[in-house]
């Protein structure tokens, strides 16, 4: 019986034959670990935030006078709506620290290089993306927090000269943060935003099929050499099929993002939701310190330790198109062991160590 | 080479660009733009803070405004014209009598003053002791003389102590009454804790604190009559309220305990599968 369900499957979709050809005969590089399923992880991370941001927009209202209230429907009175909010909020950060790590990953191995540049920038560029959603969805509980929180992202751009103004204004829908601001927020957190971020996630997976898992520069040096107008794909001859070896490894990695978010829900469930979250927003009482979430800290600090309001916020905008734009930078072909380029991998380091410092120093 | 040449150039074009003379540029940020109400607009900035923080006012001005922000009323938004009346948003015209200014009582009005918002504590403070003989004698304990002025703070146990008692009376009687309200007073501060931490916790507790509110309103404004017997026998109905309330508040810590257990069988399940996935994918690389 099993086996005429399964012929009668195989005969209309061809399961086997797609996991023959894009699972099993696919193969990855010798040296590929757990660190290069990051990628796998954010896309699942991000498939998690749209299943339980679909399920809170169900009973949320994006309007002032109900969306705090709708949040706090949502997380005491709908069966196992906090399970969906807290999974949302905590999800939220965690996808963002994976990201960095991926982000770091990448670098230090060098993979943005010919023929990765399109690869890099999408990444860059969905983080940005994903970072953006995350300030617009701050505002949708209108809380405190989200509130004050917009009241400074939003007012940081108009230091930016000639369109700095325009942005901030675009932002907010005015002059300050109300009703206009949270629906204008609302609209790129659920369909605007998720919508561009699932097309350069596309794009990504694409590129990413076509030029194959990066190799370790130390474990499998690239076997071939070929001029800037040619593209080969490597056929990694010692690596391991993509299933069951690394689809397993990408599997662990996802149970271990579950054990993160749920070890968070059950031992902290407030850690990203300060006291002020469960206070509505009111605009005539500032809390009396506004932060930023962490994965900010270090461009806020920057900007506020600089003495210059057009300085600061034009060192975070070179660093982000410096990071954006850095396969061009080192564009140049040759060694991609960053072990024997000491002055990027000094470069990097202290890059990374400022950014820690920062964002430490801004928590205080 | 070119391309880091190239980057240290469009660096140093912008920070040779940029204005170094604003040096109090992070002092502005801190206090105009992190510290400021952003959203008001501006006009309905306080004219009466304004006015009181200015140089042109004294020390003893100054020392109102400070000392009204460090009170009760200012944690619960109530500003200086919701009981002094007047225009805050109109600095020429927030004086003005036909703005409904009604600036500082005489001491003989402080009681009217004050129960034009705690109604019920009035009543029963005019009926009382204490407001007998302030308005028979036109002295005597006002609302002032115990809660203070400006620097009010929520009302508490310890307001009921010798020193200030003691300037009036002896301290017997009102030890006493200290007593009699002690067993509600206590069930109230730890409601009260209760419901702010669970309200921190995320638990929408807007139903108990309204009981909680009329049931604490209506036990202060017994207190107000000074009658120890009254306070005493009506203790046992307001204990019951608060039990009441303790009640559901339990209800709410099982809920949580719940969401814990619920997520950490959660976070159990998806440790034991990393466990079974991690042990496999080492069988299939062995193969």
């Amino acid at each position: 019986m099993w086996g005429k369900i399964k012929h009668w499957v195989e005969v209309r979709l061809g399961l086997e034959e797609l996991i023959n050809r894009h699972l099993r005969s696919y193969k990855t590089p010798k040296g590929a670990n757990f660190l290069n399923t990051l990628g796998f992880v954010a896309l699942i991370a991000f498939i998690v935030q749209v299943i339980t941001g679909i399920m809170l927009l169900l009973y949320y209202l994006p309007h002032p006078d109900h969306a705090f209230q709708s949040v706090q429907t949502i997380t005491n009175d709908i069966p196992y709506g906090w399970l969906f909010r807290l999974i949302h909020n905590i999800g939220s950060n965690i996808i963002i620290g994976v990201i960095i790590i991926h982000l770091i990953h990448v670098f230090l191995r060098v993979s943005y290089k010919r023929p990765r540049e399109v690869t890099w920038i999408s990444g860059c560029i969905m983080f940005f993306l994903v970072l953006l959603t995350s300030i617009t969805g701050q505002l949708l509980p209108w809380h405190q927090t989200g509130f004050w929180q917009t009241t400074v992202t939003s007012t940081i751009p108009a230091f930016l000269p000639v369109i700095g103004e325009g942005i901030s204004s675009y932002m907010r829908g005015g002059e300050f943060v109300t009703g206009i601001t949270l629906s204008r927020y609302f609209s790129f957190h659920v369909v605007i935003l998720p919508v561009i971020i699932s097309v350069l996630i596309g794009l990504h997976v694409l590129l990413i099929r076509r030029q194959g898992i990066s190799t370790s520069p130390s474990l499998e040096p690239e076997s071939s050499k070929t001029s800037s107008t040619e593209f080969k794909r490597e056929n990694h001859p010692e690596g391991r099929p993509c299933f069951p070896h690394f689809s397993l490894k990408r599997l662990f990695m996802v149970m271990i993002y579950f054990a993160i978010v749920f070890f968070i829900l059950t031992f902290m469930p407030n850690l990203f939701l300060p006291p002020e979250t469960n206070i509505p927003a009111n605009p005539l009482m500032t809390p009396e310190s506004i932060r930023p979430a962490w994965y900010f800290l270090a461009p806020y600090q920057l900007i506020k330790i600089i003495p210059n309001d057009i300085m600061g916020i034009s060192l975070v905008v070179i660093f982000s198109a410096i990071l954006l734009l850095w396969p061009f930078f080192d564009a140049k072909e040759g060694e991609r062991n960053i072990l024997k380029r000491p002055i990027l991998l000094s470069a990097a380091l202290i890059a990374l160590t400022l950014w820690g410092i920062f964002t430490v120093w801004g928590m205080y | 080479m070119k391309r880091y040449l190239l980057l240290q150039i469009v660096i140093l074009i912008v920070l040779f660009s940029t204005d170094f003379s604003q040096a109090g540029y992070r002092e502005t940020f801190e206090k105009e733009f992190m510290l400021s109400p952003w959203s008001i607009a501006k006009g309905e900035t306080s004219a009466c803070i304004q006015c009181h923080t200015s140089d042109d006012m004294g020390p003893e001005m100054h020392e109102i405004t400070r000392q009204w922000k460090d009170s009760w009323h200012a944690k619960n938004n109530i500003s200086c014209h919701d009981c002094h009346g007047g225009a805050p948003e109109d600095a020429s015209m927030s004086m003005m009598h036909q703005r409904g200014f009604k600036g500082s009582p005489q001491d003989s009005d402080i009681p009217e003053f004050c129960g034009s918002c705690h109604i019920a504590i009035l009543d029963n403070y005019l009926k009382s002791g204490h407001g007998k003989t302030f308005c028979d004698a036109a002295e005597g304990p006002s609302c002032v003389t115990c809660h203070g002025s400006h620097n009010i703070q929520q009302a508490n146990m310890d307001i009921i102590n010798e020193q200030l008692c003691s300037q009036c009376h002896t301290y017997e009687r009102a030890k006493e009454m200290k007593q009699a309200l002690f067993i509600v007073e206590n069930k109230l501060s730890s409601v009260e804790e209760s419901l702010a931490h669970l309200q921190m916790l995320g638990i929408n507790v807007d139903d108990q604190e309204k009981s909680f509110f009329r049931t604490h309103l209506e036990f202060r404004a017994l207190f107000h009559s000074i009658d120890v017997e009254a306070v005493r026998v009506k203790s046992s109905d307001y204990t019951q309220k608060l039990e009441i309330i303790e009640s559901k508040i339990d209800d709410s810590f099982n809920k949580l305990a719940y969401r814990r257990n619920f997520s950490a069988y959660l976070f159990l399940l998806f440790i034991g599968l990393s466990i079974v996935v991690f042990l496999l994918s080492k069988s299939y690389e062995q193969k």
